[in-house]
């Protein structure tokens, strides 16, 4: 409800000033910190603004906003068949990979903007520069593609960019309950006559918070300290229980 | 009810791991075994990543085995020097084991290997027990004891360092049961169980000890190597997920009761048939999985 009434606000002020200052465009968050507790199942952010001029007017204006995770190494391995069992066989290391990619927009990006537009704000997962190395196969960038489609983190236009109005937009970002923790960024453009004609850059932070912070935070920090504990919290419970459920 | 899983970093339904906690804790009970075969797959099946699985299978098995090694020992059913050797053993072969796991891990083959080893262990284990309890089960109709000698010498027998275990009257070489719980810990460590399924057999079969004093011996060890290999994993591979081991403790605990009090009711050579089956089964199962063609012919994953 809190945020709800926060984005009210919000609105109403880049309402106003929207159609008083000379900024094309004002883009906020309906949260600028997404918290990963104990009950966690992933979470949706909306990216909402106003633009100076009529979305859609003469000529058009388009919005795309773009968000991105920290960066993560990751191995593509590919299945291999030896003696009938199914074994994970030549590989391919991305060691700069987002761990998150989410694009959406008005119209699609190839539609409005041209190629080395879109390479420079690497729109759409053929413009993100995957580095690579081992196997020189496309068809690892391509699983590499499909796999982190499959699991929600990367997405091309899962979400529109939906507007209200004539200057009002928002595009909603829903990230997947395994997101990693860091900063994200989040990128809202304004296209026209295919040049990106303004830009704004948010941030968003994504943190553990709680009892599952506390365990994360001592399992990584302090580990043969973590250890004993599971070890002396595991043999607790075992024998509490067996007092608790004793059936005689 | 979703839980988030801050170490395999997901969120699950914290009723179906109570549930399968509690499926589980009732076939242990009612076969008097860990369970640690049956649970570790079983997290694999709902998408656990098998470090994960693995780690806190050995963590949970921790747990449900110390309440009935407090029993035995109340019983005085626990030869100390036997399960102190045993340990010793198990103590370097699950450091070995965990060594293993972690190289596995940067390779990328922990799933294959996990699964294979499942595969051949169990498959193994499982046709022994369904044979010998099925012969025994015939001996029976057919109303012939089985002959068996008091106590048979065999090459074991003539290895040095021997030792005298008063509690199993055996006076033997300390080389075989060193090197049986060496073997067991290096499986545990790898496969994420206790070990009693391979231990009660090694320990009456090979060792000779006495049928009385083996369920509680063999505890000794599963306790402590399990506890040894939640550290190392914890330690090194920063695998073990302290939630994900309560939730499916409050189940197995509570499932083990029910499972012990109707295993009273069923004879042993049918105990052991059914054992054998589900041991059996688990083998299979996995087994299929290794030889069907893969759903996806690409994995992903993180570089450590």
């Amino acid at each position: 409800m809190k945020a709800f009434a926060r984005i009210i606000w919000v609105l109403g002020c880049l309402l106003g000033a929207g159609m008083a200052s000379a900024s094309p465009i004002t883009a906020e968050l309906s949260t600028d910190r997404v918290e990963i507790s104990t009950g966690f199942t992933g979470a949706s952010v909306l990216v909402f603004g106003a633009t100076q001029n009529p979305l859609g007017g003469d000529p058009p204006e388009d919005l795309i906003v773009v968000a991105t995770g920290p960066t993560q190494g990751v191995v593509v391995r590919r299945k291999i068949n030896v003696l009938g069992i199914w074994l994970n066989g030549p590989s391919t290391r991305f060691p700069e990979v987002p761990g998150f990619y989410a694009l959406a927009g008005t119209r699609r990006v190839w539609e409005i903007l041209p190629e080395e537009e879109r390479r420079q704000y690497r729109l759409g997962f053929d413009n993100l520069r995957l580095r690579s190395e081992g196997t020189r196969n496309p068809a690892f960038r391509a699983a590499l593609l499909e796999l982190k489609q499959a699991d929600g983190r990367w997405q091309e236009y899962a979400a529109p960019v939906s507007r209200a109005g004539e200057r009002l937009f928002s595009a909603r970002i829903a990230f997947p309950d395994t997101v990693q923790t860091g900063d994200y960024q989040i990128e809202v453009l304004l296209v026209r006559e295919g040049r990106v004609i303004a830009r704004q850059e948010l941030s968003l932070r994504v943190e553990r918070v709680g009892t599952a912070a506390d365990i994360a935070s001592l399992a990584r920090g302090q580990p043969l300290l973590y250890g004993v504990l599971c070890i002396v919290l595991a043999a607790l419970a075992g024998w509490l229980g067996s007092v608790l459920f004793r059936r005689n | 009810m979703q839980v988030y899983l801050p170490i395999a970093e997901m969120s699950v339904d914290a009723l179906l791991l109570l549930g399968i906690g509690f499926g589980v804790g009732w076939l242990s009970g009612l076969f008097g075994v860990g369970g640690g075969f049956l649970l570790t797959p079983l997290l694999m099946l709902i998408g656990i990543p098998s470090a994960v699985a693995v780690a806190s299978g050995a963590n949970q098995t921790l747990g449900a085995s110390v309440s009935g090694l407090i029993a035995q020992w109340r019983r005085g059913n626990v030869d100390w020097r036997m399960g102190l050797t045993l340990f010793a053993g198990g103590l370097l072969g699950s450091a070995l084991g965990v060594q293993i796991f972690a190289l596995l891990k940067r390779w990328g083959q922990v799933d294959v290997a996990v699964s294979l080893f499942y595969v051949v262990i169990l498959g193994i284990v499982g046709a022994l027990m369904v044979r010998e309890s099925v012969t025994a089960l015939l001996r029976r109709r057919r109303g012939t004891a089985p002959k068996r000698k008091l106590h048979e010498h065999t090459w074991l027998h003539g290895l040095p360092f021997k030792l005298r275990f008063r509690d199993s009257r055996l006076y033997i070489s300390v080389i075989p049961p060193l090197v049986i719980g060496f073997g067991i810990g290096m499986l545990s460590a790898i496969m994420g169980v206790g070990g009693g399924f391979m231990l009660v057999p090694a320990m009456i079969y090979i060792l000779g000890m006495p049928t009385a004093i083996v369920i509680g011996t063999s505890l000794f060890q599963v306790v402590f190597v399990s506890a040894n290999v939640t550290l190392l994993q914890a330690w090194q591979v920063g695998s073990v997920d302290i939630v994900l081991t309560m939730l499916l403790l409050v189940g197995g605990v509570a499932g083990a009761q029910f499972g012990a009090a109707m295993g009273t009711k069923l004879r042993g050579e049918e105990t052991r048939a059914l054992l054998g089956l589900l041991v059996l089964s688990v083998a299979i199962g996995l087994a299929w999985n290794l030889l069907q063609t893969p759903s996806r012919a690409f994995t992903i994953s993180p570089i450590s």
